[in-house]
């Protein structure tokens, strides 16, 4: 991720204690990309696509999202499924971080196109160290910039 | 419940149609006894008639015979007493000599008749009369003096006897004729008799016969109608039963939802207070270290925040963490429970001799350890259930029975598996372990509790994951137990899990 163009994380996580918690962690897996948070999906959704909602507002941008599935304005498979239905926003790696671990709601995820899928450890040490492996493969990964 | 009471046939009850049967076939069988009787005294009757009308046809013939034969012996006198040839003795004489055997059988045929004995007796002394003249006057025509014999003639005796027996004889046929004629008229009338009471006897057992079917047919049509009635009330009892086992299925359904969604809700935050927790203790530590390094002076502020950066902040944290997990612990149990109920059941032909095998050998060592030992005795084959339950309450039993055994003697476990009625089967898990007192043989079900000394690690959810997981097969789990002796639980399900899904709308 240390290319030219900085990556960006999107987290899109409607619990802010969760949130901060992430965030410490993937910083002390060594990632110091922008993180930007959002604790609800219209937020999201019109930083994604822009006001026009086209998702021109992304090219040349470099987007890594990470998603909660339950939001309270609607779910993170509504989100998941704009993103990889738009143009401009297809390529960019999804990664859906969830408390559900039901089998189907995993599948639909990647039927949509979620790269990856993670379940929320339920205690606060699995969850720490889960995110700081995250982070740790978040370091070695390439991300294709949006067209 | 429907009433058939308003129906516009009388109902028949069991009694009612017995009676009524029994009284039909009486009022047959008295018909019955009337007709065969009535025609034996008709026919015996008839029979009589029959004998009269021979035996006066009898008295007739002799009447008219005995008349004849007096006649011809006159005609043969008379003829004798003119023309003196012997010629007209011949008919005279076998007249004469037929009379008296005549006389004879006429007497025996009135003998019967005592009206008749005073008549006969002047018969019989007319006709002595007649053959005495008759006999004289021949005698004088033979010896020459035919004057004297037509003077005899002449005194009309003979002529009188004669005319007196012949009235009678006519008496006597009018008599027997109308004896006959009125002998005939009875026997039309007997006949008339029989054929009256056979017909209207006919009818009766027609009648009765035609009750009897009644009777059956309506009796029949009652059943009938009693038995669409239990079948009736028999299919809306077990649809109610389904609609009832498909509401409990859904409320329950619904409660592990509830669970499910609160337990979730409720991990987001406390994720948070661990997770700053955690933080807190990183950024507490590091305080404490660098508190540490700081040489103690007497400002009492810097004492205070040492001993809050060194103590009080350490112990606070120690106890919010305890209290996290406790809770996490707490919350990771009913999440478990609630996934296990939402689990989706997977019915196929499990071995419960083979699943007693594997539980059995995953405790052996530890049964082994204390000389203890697990015996089997699994009476039925194959049932249709899901494993991965039956594996789960095995092994938690087994799990329980070494965990709470008496220390002070070997371990002994037994399960045993048998048939119930009803398509169920029974599975037996007893130990010799320390027992469960009376108070807890409900409470030990229960979601984090337990019972008896504390003296190894548990949140209690054991046996309340078991009830959930065999109630969710549609069985039900109890004990008994005496404290210090033992425990026995008694499993109890289905033989068929699809049957109980198929119920349960599941």
């Amino acid at each position: 991720m240390n290319t030219a163009r900085p990556v960006t994380i999107i987290m899109i996580e409607d619990d802010e204690g969760h949130a901060r918690l992430i965030e410490k962690n993937i910083r002390r897996a060594g990632v110091a990309n922008e993180i930007i948070p959002f604790t609800n999906g219209t937020d999201a959704l019109a930083f994604l696509f822009g006001a026009d909602g086209s998702g021109m507002v992304n090219k040349g941008r470099q987007l890594l999202v990470l998603l909660d599935l339950n939001l309270p304005d609607m779910t993170g498979i509504d989100i998941l499924e704009k993103v990889k239905a738009n143009e401009h926003t297809r390529r960019s790696p999804v990664v859906v971080l969830t408390t559900t671990d039901d089998q189907r709601e995993i599948q639909r995820c990647y039927d949509l196109g979620a790269n990856v899928y993670i379940t929320k450890p339920v205690d606060y040490d699995g969850f720490a160290n889960a995110i700081k492996q995250l982070g740790l493969f978040f370091s070695v990964m390439q991300i294709p910039e949006a067209e | 419940m429907k009433s058939y009471s308003s129906g516009s046939v009388m109902p028949i009850t069991s009694q009612t149609f017995v009676r009524s049967t029994a009284l039909l076939l009486l009022i047959g069988l008295l018909t019955l006894m009337g007709i065969v009787g009535t025609n034996i005294w008709l026919v015996e009757r008839s029979q009589v008639y029959f004998d009269e009308v021979l035996e006066g046809r009898i008295a007739r013939r002799a009447a008219i015979e005995l008349r004849t034969s007096m006649q011809d012996a006159e005609s043969g006198q008379r003829g004798y007493i003119i023309t003196l040839e012997d010629d007209y003795l011949t008919p005279y004489n076998s007249a004469i000599d037929r009379i008296d055997e005549q006389l004879e059988q006429l007497r025996l045929v009135l003998a019967p008749y005592p009206e008749a004995q005073a008549p006969l007796r002047q018969l019989e002394a007319d006709i002595a009369l007649k053959l005495d003249e008759l006999a004289e006057t021949v005698q004088l025509a033979q010896s020459g003096d035919v004057q004297g014999a037509m003077q005899q003639v002449r005194t009309d005796r003979g002529k009188e006897a004669m005319d007196s027996a012949r009235a009678f004889v006519d008496a006597l046929i009018q008599a027997i004729d109308n004896r006959l004629v009125e002998g005939v008229a009875n026997q039309r009338n007997t006949m008339t008799a029989l054929r009256w009471v056979t017909i209207i006897g006919g009818i009766i057992i027609l009648g009765v016969i035609g009750g009897a079917i009644w009777a059956v047919w309506s009796y029949t049509q009652e059943l009938a109608r009693a038995r669409r009635a239990v079948e009736e009330a028999n299919a809306s009892l077990e649809d109610r039963v389904r609609e009832r086992t498909s509401d409990l299925g859904r409320a329950n359904e619904e409660i592990q939802r509830f669970a499910y969604i609160v337990t979730h809700d409720l991990r987001a935050p406390l994720v948070n207070i661990m997770g700053f927790t955690s933080e807190l203790e990183t950024s507490v530590a590091s305080v404490k270290s660098y508190m540490e390094t700081q040489p103690e002076t007497d400002d009492p502020v810097a004492g205070e925040a040492r001993q809050a950066a060194t103590e009080d902040l350490p112990e606070a944290i120690s106890f919010i963490r305890a209290a996290t997990r406790k809770m996490d612990g707490l919350i990771n149990a009913i999440l478990k429970i609630s996934r296990e109920g939402r689990r989706q059941l997977k019915p196929e032909p499990v071995d419960i001799a083979e699943i007693a095998e594997i539980s059995a050998a995953a405790v052996h060592h530890q049964v082994a350890d204390n000389g203890g030992e697990i015996a089997t005795d699994i009476r039925i084959g194959k049932i249709i259930t899901d494993k991965l339950s039956i594996e789960q309450v095995l092994g938690n039993m087994l799990d329980n029975a070494v965990k709470y055994q008496q220390p002070d003697r070997p371990l002994r476990v037994r399960i045993s598996a048998r048939h119930l009625p009803g398509n169920r089967v029974m599975i037996e898990v007893e130990d010799n372990g320390r027992g469960i007192a009376d108070t807890d043989h409900e409470r030990v079900f229960e979601l984090f509790r337990r019972s008896g000394s504390q003296n190894n690690p548990g949140e209690g959810i054991g046996l309340a994951h078991v009830r959930t997981m065999v109630r969710s097969l549609g069985g039900d789990v109890t004990l008994t137990s005496r404290l210090g002796e033992g425990t026995t639980f008694i499993i109890n399900l289905p033989r068929d899990l699809r049957l109980y899904l198929g119920n349960t709308g599941a």
